[in-house]
């Protein structure tokens, strides 16, 4: 795949405090990239500095393999969808369309053409004539989709587009809109705190901590094999336990767990063990089958009931007590009864082995 | 959008026609103007008839229009505003006084009359204005002090008439009690300070104070006698009281030199002597003002009354004198203060 | 807390206080208004009808009406441009101009004119040098200084908190669909401000016209030359012209209702979309 927009080295300070830091990645052709981070992790600034309407420090911002960088936002070219859409609120759903191609001189019969076209791509035929304050939030969000599709962007950059709506109408938008992105075939940035959208609506997904890129990959790669701690538990619960490797094999007091993964670590070096919930596999002991690799034996307890399936505390075998929780589907919960104080051995069915940094700033981004 | 072009068409048509609009401070036919800042009273005098018949006048001995623009207030307040720098060309004020002030300020020559009258063009005795039938039974000054009369009296800060005012009730005491036998200084200060403990109010000028006393306020108003004459003729429920002793105000005019071009002198000065030619003192006499020139107009005029003991400025000495001695030091030190 | 009384299902409390701010308004404002209705039109219309066609009364007028009209168009323009400079940037001393631009509302307006005299007057710490060449006070132009001075807050006031809560989105929207600033000025922010500007336009523009404290000092007062309708309405009151006086005044108190329901009915007008 082509490279769309590619970001290197981006760095950004507000004084002293350092906002961005060697910010990297690429978007390919038709690609939706997930910008994902808590309030505070500078996706925001990432996107207003790739739309040119804040400046970085360091690094370059290259679309189509132009360099924008030192370029005003009105020279960019590049879509942009608000979190409030920030339609124009003096101008019909038409006029909003169609305020780009005016901007560039286009001729009435060509704006005309284009904005038919976009208000049929965006299913608002009969609201053309309408303000925005006429407009659902869903309609106004697929106003400003056209909009910035008007000028045939270079990249379409998202900001939280979803935040503004009900929980309910997220999920059927997101769809939609990822729908619609594919269809059109343009490279896009998502920027998001909320994982579930990030895990929906991207190809990839990069998580932001602090200015730095923790990880980047595809929702599989980025859930499954979170490269740190804090993608890990950002996207998602996640099981932690301390520990080291000697010679391919995890050790912590009871637990001797076999690498399967292709990770290289130091013998003796300190890391840590990441299990999902829902990645535990668990029997009576006897029951505990081959193909599972066995952590260690625990006492329940406490099991609460949460809906589609059944979460279960764990007080494992160590001088600690450490607790861990998993999750079993429904069907299991029929089949194999558990009670509190029950013991039990758990096994793994997928877990990742990270090195273990005490603080989060001190972690470098390249651990992988 | 179109609005927006809408409004700023607008904008562009009314700001043609707003500047169409102006109104020139000039007027139309390039015509000369004679600027003319006078105290209150002159207002009806000049507007009505000596402005048009001294455009006449000139128009029939040089063949050009001028035309007349002018502005009335307190006399003071027209020096004032003189001092600021106002177009006056010509300065007609309620008292010499002020006149001096504009000599000090550069703005009127020391020598600035040429006639016998030095300077004053017209007269009137100051009066009291009291309600219909009199109800306070008011008869001379004295009576303006007692309990419970409501007094109107203009502001001597603003108004010269004030000032006369003040001369009028101190000076007629004196008079007074000298025919009596002997000056009696202690009375005259008495009286004025009970009148002024019934002033309540002190409008800015003589014409405001009679707008004021018009509108139903106070008992009596020491006015010109001219005012009270104006308001009878208008058929206002009023009478006019005749003190036994009162001051005739002088009223002087003077020539702004500081405002007047070169090419406009002949002029002015022309309009200025004009003032006390018959015809003018005529007019003024109509008006109700007393003229300066001939005694003999005066009798034109029958609602003037006849003053048992009249006096002027000059029984303090002149204004060079009674304004220290008497507005300062009695009345604003003494009466005033208290 | 208080429970609402009602009288057979009628509820007392919104006539009694619709009586109350009525009867409160009578005597502070509708009297004194209606009276100078009836006193104006009491000495029958043909008489109302000479005032107001006196020539002095129409120059009056008009020129009220011109010196008004260029004071809006300054104030209005300056305050959108003030609005606009101190919204978007934050510089040091811009609360302190923020301040400076709304001290006129609490400068008493004699004191407005008096402090133009003593700047531009023929005496004045400008005026001194400049009157030689051209003069500024007691001619029209005083009267608009004058007017600009007084009513230099207004327009700003009105229009800098719709700046304010305009969201900056908007604006960057503009710009990333390609927009240079003065585009986004011309096409997002001024259509955003039409309501605010008109609203101030109007309330500049009736200030003004009523404007007499400082019009006064600047203005010279020369009937026909220097005399606005208010400076008119006060020299006929002194010269007991009540008659003529009440002319003029009913002319400018009409005309300051036309002027307040334009911007009570007009206002949904603007405002929408």
């Amino acid at each position: 795949m082509n490279i769309a927009a590619s970001f290197t080295d981006i760095s950004k300070k507000f004084g002293e405090t350092s906002i961005l830091e060697d910010i990297n990645f690429d978007v390919s052709e038709g690609e939706i990239v997930v910008l994902l981070g808590a309030s505070g992790s500078g996706k925001t600034t990432i996107l207003r500095i790739i739309a040119g309407l804040e400046n970085c420090n360091t690094g370059k911002v290259i679309l189509h393999g132009k360099d924008v960088t030192e370029l005003p936002a009105r020279e960019r070219g590049v879509g942009v969808i608000f979190q409030n859409y920030a339609l124009f609120p003096q101008m019909t759903v038409e006029k909003n369309i169609g305020y780009g191609l005016k901007l560039r001189k286009k001729s009435k019969n060509e704006i005309n053409k284009k904005v038919d076209e976009l208000i049929e791509l965006v299913h608002l035929e009969e609201h053309r004539q309408k303000y925005p304050s006429q407009l659902s939030g869903g309609q106004q969000q697929r106003v400003a989709i056209a909009r910035a599709l008007a000028y045939n962007p270079e990249i379409l950059l998202f900001d939280e587009p979803f935040s503004a709506l009900d929980a309910q109408i997220r999920q059927k938008l997101r769809r939609e809109i990822r729908h619609l992105l594919k269809q059109i075939n343009v490279p896009a940035i998502f920027i998001t705190h909320d994982q579930e959208e990030a895990l929906e609506i991207g190809d990839r997904i990069a998580v932001l901590n602090q200015g730095k890129i923790e990880q980047i990959g595809t929702p599989f790669d980025v859930y499954n094999k979170p490269s740190t701690e804090y993608v890990a538990t950002f996207l998602g619960t996640a099981n932690l336990i301390l520990g080291v490797v000697n010679n391919g094999v995890f050790e912590a007091e009871n637990i001797d767990l076999k690498l399967t993964d292709d990770l290289f670590f130091k013998n003796g070096q300190s890391v840590k063990l990441i299990f999902r919930p829902e990645d535990v596999f668990l029997r009576h002991p006897e029951n505990l089958t081959q193909n599972y690799q066995k952590l260690i034996d625990g006492w329940i307890e406490e099991i609460s009931f949460v809906g589609a399936f059944e979460r279960i505390t764990v007080r494992i075998n160590f001088k600690n007590g450490q607790l861990i929780t998993f999750t079993r589907p429904k069907t299991e919960t029929e089949n194999f009864p558990l009670q509190i104080r029950q013991k039990l051995e758990i096994g793994l069915v997928r877990f990742r082995i990270i090195p273990n940094f005490p603080l989060t700033h001190e972690r470098s981004a390249k651990v992988y | 959008m179109n609005r927006i072009k809408f409004f700023i068409t607008l904008i562009i048509f009314l700001s043609i026609l707003m500047t169409a609009c102006l109104p020139s401070p000039s007027n139309g036919g390039g015509k000369r103007t004679i600027t003319v800042y006078a105290f209150s009273v002159m207002k009806e005098s000049l507007e009505k008839e000596i402005y048009p018949a001294f455009k006449e006048k000139w128009r029939k001995e040089h063949g050009e229009e001028i035309e007349f623009t002018s502005s009335f207030a307190g006399s003071e307040t027209v020096v004032n505003q003189i001092q600021q720098g106002v177009p006056a060309q010509i300065a007609i004020l309620s008292i010499e006084r002020d006149v001096t002030r504009l000599i000090q300020s550069g703005h009127v020559p020391s020598d600035w009359y040429v006639t016998a009258q030095k300077g004053i063009v017209n007269k009137t005795p100051f009066v009291i204005l009291v309600r219909k039938g009199n109800p306070k039974g008011i008869q001379d000054f004295p009576d303006l002090a007692k309990e419970g009369v409501k007094v109107i009296h203009p502001d001597p800060v603003s108004s010269g008439g004030a000032q006369w005012s003040i001369l009028a009730i101190y000076g007629s005491e004196l008079l007074k009690s000298e025919k009596a036998g002997a000056k009696d200084e202690a009375k005259a200060l008495e009286t004025l300070k009970g009148i002024w403990k019934n002033v309540v109010s002190t409008p800015g000028s003589a014409r405001e104070a009679r707008t004021q006393f018009e509108t139903g306020f106070g008992d009596a108003l020491i006015t010109y006698e001219l005012e009270g004459l104006l308001m009878k003729q208008a058929n206002a429920p009023i009478e006019v009281i005749i003190p036994k002793s009162t001051i005739f105000s002088e009223h002087p005019v003077a020539i702004v030199d500081k405002n007047v071009k070169a090419d406009e002198r002949p002029v002015i000065e022309a309009f200025r002597n004009y003032l006390w030619t018959d015809e003018a003192q005529k007019i003024f006499v109509k008006y109700h003002f007393r003229s300066v020139t001939n005694d003999k107009l005066n009798e034109n005029n029958p609602e003037f009354a006849k003053i048992e003991l009249p006096f002027t400025v000059q029984q303090f000495g002149g204004w060079d004198k009674a304004y220290p001695d008497v507005i300062e030091k009695i009345f604003r030190d003494q009466v005033q203060k208290k | 807390m208080s429970s609402v009384r009602h009288v057979r299902g009628f509820d007392i409390a919104k006539p009694l206080s619709i009586f109350t701010m009525v009867g409160v308004m009578l005597p502070l404002i509708l009297l004194p208004l209606a009276s100078i209705f009836i006193y104006g039109t009491s000495s029958g219309l043909d008489k109302f009808w000479q005032a107001l066609i006196a020539p002095e009364a129409i120059f009056a007028l008009q020129l009220s009406l011109v010196t008004s009209f260029w004071a809006t168009l300054f104030n209005v323009i300056f305050g959108l441009f003030a609005a606009y400079v101190l919204t978007k940037y934050k510089f040091w001393g811009s609360n302190a101009l923020t301040v400076i631009i709304s001290l006129p509302t609490a400068i008493p307006t004699a004191v407005a004119g008096f402090s133009l005299l003593l700047l531009w007057g023929p005496y004045g710490l400008l005026g001194r040098f400049t009157d030689q060449y051209f003069h500024i006070m007691f001619t029209a132009f005083a009267i608009i200084l004058a007017n600009i001075f007084v009513t230099f807050p207004l327009a700003f006031g009105v229009i800098k908190p719709v700046f304010e809560t305009m969201s900056q989105s908007l604006e960057e929207a503009s710009a990333t669909m390609g927009a240079t600033r003065w585009q986004t000025f011309w096409h997002v922010t001024l259509p955003s401000l039409r309501g605010a500007i008109v609203t101030g336009a109007l309330l500049t523009f009736a200030r003004a016209i009523g404007e007499f404290g400082s019009t006064i000092l600047v203005s010279g007062n020369l009937a026909s030359r220097t005399q606005t309708a208010p400076l008119y309405i006060f020299a006929k009151f002194n010269e007991g012209q009540v008659e003529a006086a009440n002319a003029i005044a009913i002319v400018l108190a009409l005309f300051s209702f036309f002027i307040f329901s334009v911007l009570f009915f007009a206002q949904s007008w603007l405002d929408k979309k």
